[in-house]
């Protein structure tokens, strides 16, 4: 019986090629996204979750409480907390630290060949203990006997040492040697800890001065994992950690101590900041409506179609039905005919999802592959084709099925099937989601081009940024290194490529979110206000690179006269409520008691998601270790080699890097680009599924209408007036579309924008500008039929009937 | 086999109301061979339709073997017509996608004969009909007259009671249409009822009784000798 279904689907596909294929190439498109998709939703969903005790692994967090409107919560926790949980805790069965170093890269010297790391950490001797390593080589035991040891990632094995056996490797890290003693898989794309890199916390440790840092109560740097008994109660372990801790903060009771469990550590949003792989759950929900919209609407065009050539199919049903064939027979066999679409549509979708996997992984950073062994992999795609199967049979199946027999008795009859408001309906539901993503895409796109092209208040072109890593200068005293970085500035303003340079705290003008709180003071400031502030630590030259912009005063004098004075933006002046006029007004920064002698006009030294928050500038030489440079027109080339050598006969065998501020800059929106580059991708797919449909819906209505095209055609009907009476209704259809995506748009596209401080308003030509282009898209796609048919000489068509 | 009573037909549209059949009373013996004649809107079709059960009368009763099944829903309709009513058209409705021995055993199939018992019957009937040679073509690939011979194998396959043929030669020449004919004799001879609709006076008198219809009503009934 079954097989009976299957070849009569078989034969019927065969019969309407031309339709079938068109069914085939939308549904496989449709589902190859959403295959895609929901690959990368599962992942998110299923973060951490292989770890062994997943369950009963928590991570802890600090919340510390700066102000009464404001609290920093961190990821990160004193090390010694870990050591005091681990020895008067009983529910604690084990503790392990680590220190991803994602805000300083490890630069390490292989063979004398220098790389960078940025996906490294340390980690104490129990984190294989509580996360599973999956050694392939080696073990954790050699990797504790001795702190300096290395396990690396199989990739960067591969990377490092090619073909040669890694293991027992020495790698140069600063001035010590470093054995690799294990190589481990790489993570699992839906690992938090995607470390290609491991050291013991030993070998960062073995510096007294390092050590001494690390176990201070005031030392937030590590992560710390406590893995507690099962049924443990968790609120009551972290009041225990919080009376732990208490003790050691001389201070306040401003900090409190929370657990988060391993497996909801990904989608965490109140974080600070991040050294682990974290992720926002809308984005999550978003791609999963996303990847459920596409699919329907590839669905839609199954229905459409189908039902569509239903009246073609009446004959056959009322047939079968006369002899016997029940609906549910009849039920099962278009099932049948739609499953068999599906599964051809499936073996395309497997053949594209292959294809784009690689690029799908760049883009996503992610590591998946469509391996016979990934299971999950394989349910998500026969998960996918049996909610295909499912949207495209119900419909079709219960309409053909429902037809009386009665109508087919005397020979031929055309059966008028009331349905083509549905139909209609289902075109206008594809077009209402193209033209959103249209509209979506030029919304995307504006915002970028206003945030890359708006005046950020400063400065940033030919200016190049490198620094001098604290390990270079350590052991040396503070005069003498003051000494050094100065002499080193001088050297580079003597290059007549250089126009000018500057000795600064941070590597950019742009901040990476790093804000102080509670060292600042002013005249009129409440006891209890102790707002963030940004400190820039910089040089008299400054601002003759970026070019600040001032309100009133002026910047830093050469030399050390305005040591201790401060130099404060529009906003810190407007939120601190500084008396006026500001310049003049005593200005404690730091345990600096100084006055404010300038206020420069706000510039964005954070993205533009970002509102411009208070910054005071600073005279310091102490702690700053970044040079920024201004190269000197079309010079670029020339200042990069003369500082490289400059900086060579200054630190032999230290390598140099370098990069410029642009390209810092264009990093901050490296995942705007990217959401645009998606939104790009989703339109493109969504507006090819419903073309695919309109042209199949087309045809469709210029075969039936034949007859009567080729009766207005004898009674002298043009050929434009035949075309336009056969587009017109699938234009209007577009344009009911319009209506419908345009508030819809503008309401989501408003709350995207939301997340931009500074943000465009959105304007009535980008709803004019989607509707044209979907117009022009679907005429485009209807007209190339409707002249066809026009076309046509009408006595063939008359004859016909 | 068959008595219906007052039979009553309408048709609505949104302003006019048809009347096709109009207090009809008729009866049919089994292993009667009875043609139904009469010109265009006589209401022939829409009592061929109730006969065989694909519509339902508005007022009257139909008495089939026994049982009333004049306001039967369709599914026990549906359910009856399937073991004991055969189907000829004119248009011989064959399904193009299927061969000629799958159309033939397709009433087979939703009558849940097993596939060794189908082939077995299928073939039997294919013999019988001179069209086994064929049975792997496509409809379109046969002539006319061995269309209808295909359809005639495929009304008769099920073994009904009763054979409903609705002008059976009306799209084949005369020779093919005798051999038609011949068959349905042939049939009938061997104990299946078969009520025709005709246009054709030569048909008709391969039947043992006419009866003609006028305006939805019985106007004439000839025994043929």
């Amino acid at each position: 019986m079954l097989k009976n279904y299957f070849k009569t689907a078989w034969r019927t596909f065969w019969k309407h090629r031309s339709t079938g294929l068109i069914n085939i190439a939308g549904l496989s498109v449709g589902m190859a996204a959403a295959v895609l998709i929901f690959i990368w939703v599962h992942n998110e969903f299923t973060f951490d979750n292989d770890q062994p005790d997943a369950e009963n692994i928590y991570r802890i967090t600090s919340h510390l409480a700066i102000d009464k409107n404001e609290t920093w919560v961190w990821e990160s926790s004193p090390y010694q907390l870990g050591l005091e949980a681990k020895k008067t805790m009983p529910e604690v069965m084990a503790v392990t630290r680590v220190l991803p170093v994602s805000w300083s890269p490890i630069d390490l010297y292989i063979n004398n060949e220098f790389f960078r790391e940025k996906h490294a950490a340390y980690v104490d001797e129990s984190w294989f203990n509580v996360f599973k390593g999956n050694f392939v080589s080696g073990n954790a035991i050699a990797f504790n006997n001795n702190p300096f040891s290395i396990i690396l990632s199989e990739s960067k094995a591969k990377k490092y040492f090619a073909n040669q056996d890694p293991i027992g490797k020495t790698i140069r890290i600063d001035s010590a040697n470093y054995q690799v003693q294990a190589v481990i898989k790489d993570a699992p794309a839906n690992s938090s800890f995607k470390f290609d890199l491991f050291i013991p916390v030993a070998a960062r440790q073995a510096d007294a001065e390092q050590k001494n840092s690390d176990m201070g109560w005031g030392n937030f740097s590590y992560i710390t994992f406590i893995k507690f008994k099962p049924q443990t109660n968790i609120k009551y372990a972290s009041e225990n950690l919080k009376s732990i801790i208490k003790p050691h903060r001389d201070k306040k009771d401003n900090l409190n101590i929370t657990l988060r469990n391993l497996k909801e550590m990904h989608f965490e949003s109140d974080l600070q900041n991040s050294g682990l792989v974290h992720a926002d759950k809308k984005v999550v929900y978003i791609f999963v409506i996303l990847g459920a919209l596409l699919l329907i609407i590839a669905c839609i065009n199954y229905v459409n179609l189908t039902t569509a050539r239903a009246s073609l199919r009446a004959k056959e049903v009322s047939v079968k039905k006369i002899l016997g064939a029940g609906r549910g027979h009849l039920f099962k066999q278009f099932v049948a005919e739609s499953a068999v679409i599906s599964l051809l549509a499936l073996i395309l979708t497997v053949i594209i999802v292959s294809v784009a996997l690689p690029s799908f992984n760049s883009f996503t950073n992610r590591n998946f592959s469509l391996t016979t062994s990934s299971a999950y992999l394989w349910i998500i795609i026969i998960g996918t084709l049996l909610i295909t199967i499912v949207l495209n049979s119900i419909y079709p199946a219960l309409l053909l099925s429902s037809f009386k027999p009665l109508s087919a008795f005397r020979g031929g009859t055309v059966m008028k099937i009331k349905d083509t408001s549905l139909r209609k309906g289902l075109v206008v539901v594809q077009f209402t989601f193209s033209i959103f993503l249209i509209i979506g895409v030029i919304t995307i796109y504006k915002q970028l081009s206003f945030v890359q092209s708006q005046n950020p208040g400063y400065d940033r072109s030919q200016i190049m940024s490198f620094d001098i890593s604290w390990k270079l200068l350590k052991g040396i005293k503070d005069e003498q290194q003051t000494a050094v970085k100065s002499a080193l500035k001088q050297s580079i303003l003597h290059e007549p490529s250089v126009d000018a340079a500057s000795l600064v705290g941070m590597e950019s003008i742009q901040s990476n979110g790093s804000f102080s709180s509670g060292s600042a003071d002013w005249e009129g400031r409440p006891k209890d206000f102790n707002p963030s502030i940004t400190y820039f630590n910089v040089d008299g030259d400054y601002t003759r690179l970026v070019a600040l912009k001032f309100a009133s005063g002026r910047w830093f004098l050469p030399g050390s006269a305005d040591r201790r004075n401060v130099i404060i933006n529009e906003t810190a002046a407007r939120q601190f409520n500084i008396h006026k006029p500001y310049v003049g007004q005593r200005f404690i920064a730091q345990g600096d008691t100084g006055v404010v002698i300038g206020v420069v006009k706000d510039f964005n030294f954070q993205s533009m998601h970002a509102k411009i928050t208070p910054v005071v500038f600073k005279l310091d030489q102490q702690w700053s270790s970044n040079y920024l440079v201004k190269v000197a027109p079309h010079k670029q080339a020339q200042a990069i080699a003369r500082i490289e050598s400059i900086w060579k006969q200054n630190f032999p065998g230290q390598p140099f890097s370098y990069q410029f501020l642009d390209q810092e800059f264009d990093k901050i929106y490296r995942e705007d680009a990217k959401a645009s580059t998606l939104m790009s991708g989703f339109a493109i797919v969504a507006i090819i599924i419903s073309c695919l449909g309109l042209f199949g819906l087309a045809a469709f209505t210029a075969e039936q209408r034949g007859k009567e095209i080729g009766i207005r055609k004898v009674l002298g009907a043009s050929i434009a007036s035949l075309v336009s009476l056969l587009s017109v209704e699938f234009i209007v259809l577009v344009i009911i579309a319009l209506i419908i995506a345009a508030p819809l748009a503008y309401w989501l596209m408003n709350l995207w924008l939301q997340n931009f401080a500074y943000r465009i308003s959105l304007q009535w030509w980008i709803f004019i500008a989607a509707g044209f282009v979907a117009v022009l898209i679907a005429f485009a796609t209807v007209g190339l039929q409707t002249i066809k048919a026009a076309m046509a000489n009408p006595v063939k068509s008359l004859r016909s009937e | 086999m068959i008595k219906i009573t007052n039979l009553e037909k309408f048709y609505r549209t949104e302003e006019v109301e048809t009347i096709a059949l109009n207090k009809l009373s008729m009866h049919v013996d089994t292993g009667e061979f009875v043609a139904i004649m009469g010109p265009s809107g006589c209401g022939k079709s829409t009592l061929l339709n109730i006969l065989g059960m694909l519509d339902d009368p508005d007022e009257g009763s139909y008495v089939f073997n026994g049982i009333e099944v004049a306001h039967f829903n369709e599914r026990k309709r549906a359910d009856l017509r399937k073991h004991n009513i055969g189907f000829v058209f004119q248009s011989f409705n064959l399904i193009d996608e299927l061969t000629v021995f799958e159309n033939v055993e397709l009433p087979l199939i939703y009558t849940g004969v097993s596939a060794s018992e189908r082939v077995k019957r299928v073939e039997e009937v294919l013999d019988k009909m001179q069209i086994m040679h064929r049975r792997n073509h496509y409809p379109q690939q046969l002539s006319g007259g061995q269309q209808q011979r295909v359809a005639i194998a495929r009304a008769v396959v099920n073994k009904p009671k009763l054979i409903l043929a609705d002008e059976p030669t009306g799209n084949l020449d005369s020779s093919n249409g005798n051999d038609v004919m011949e068959l349905l004799t042939d049939l009938n001879e061997q104990g299946t009822t078969i009520i025709m609709v005709t246009h054709s006076e030569h048909d008709a008198r391969y039947s043992h009784r006419i009866i003609r219809l006028l305006d939805g009503q019985t106007v004439m009934e000839n025994i043929m000798v």
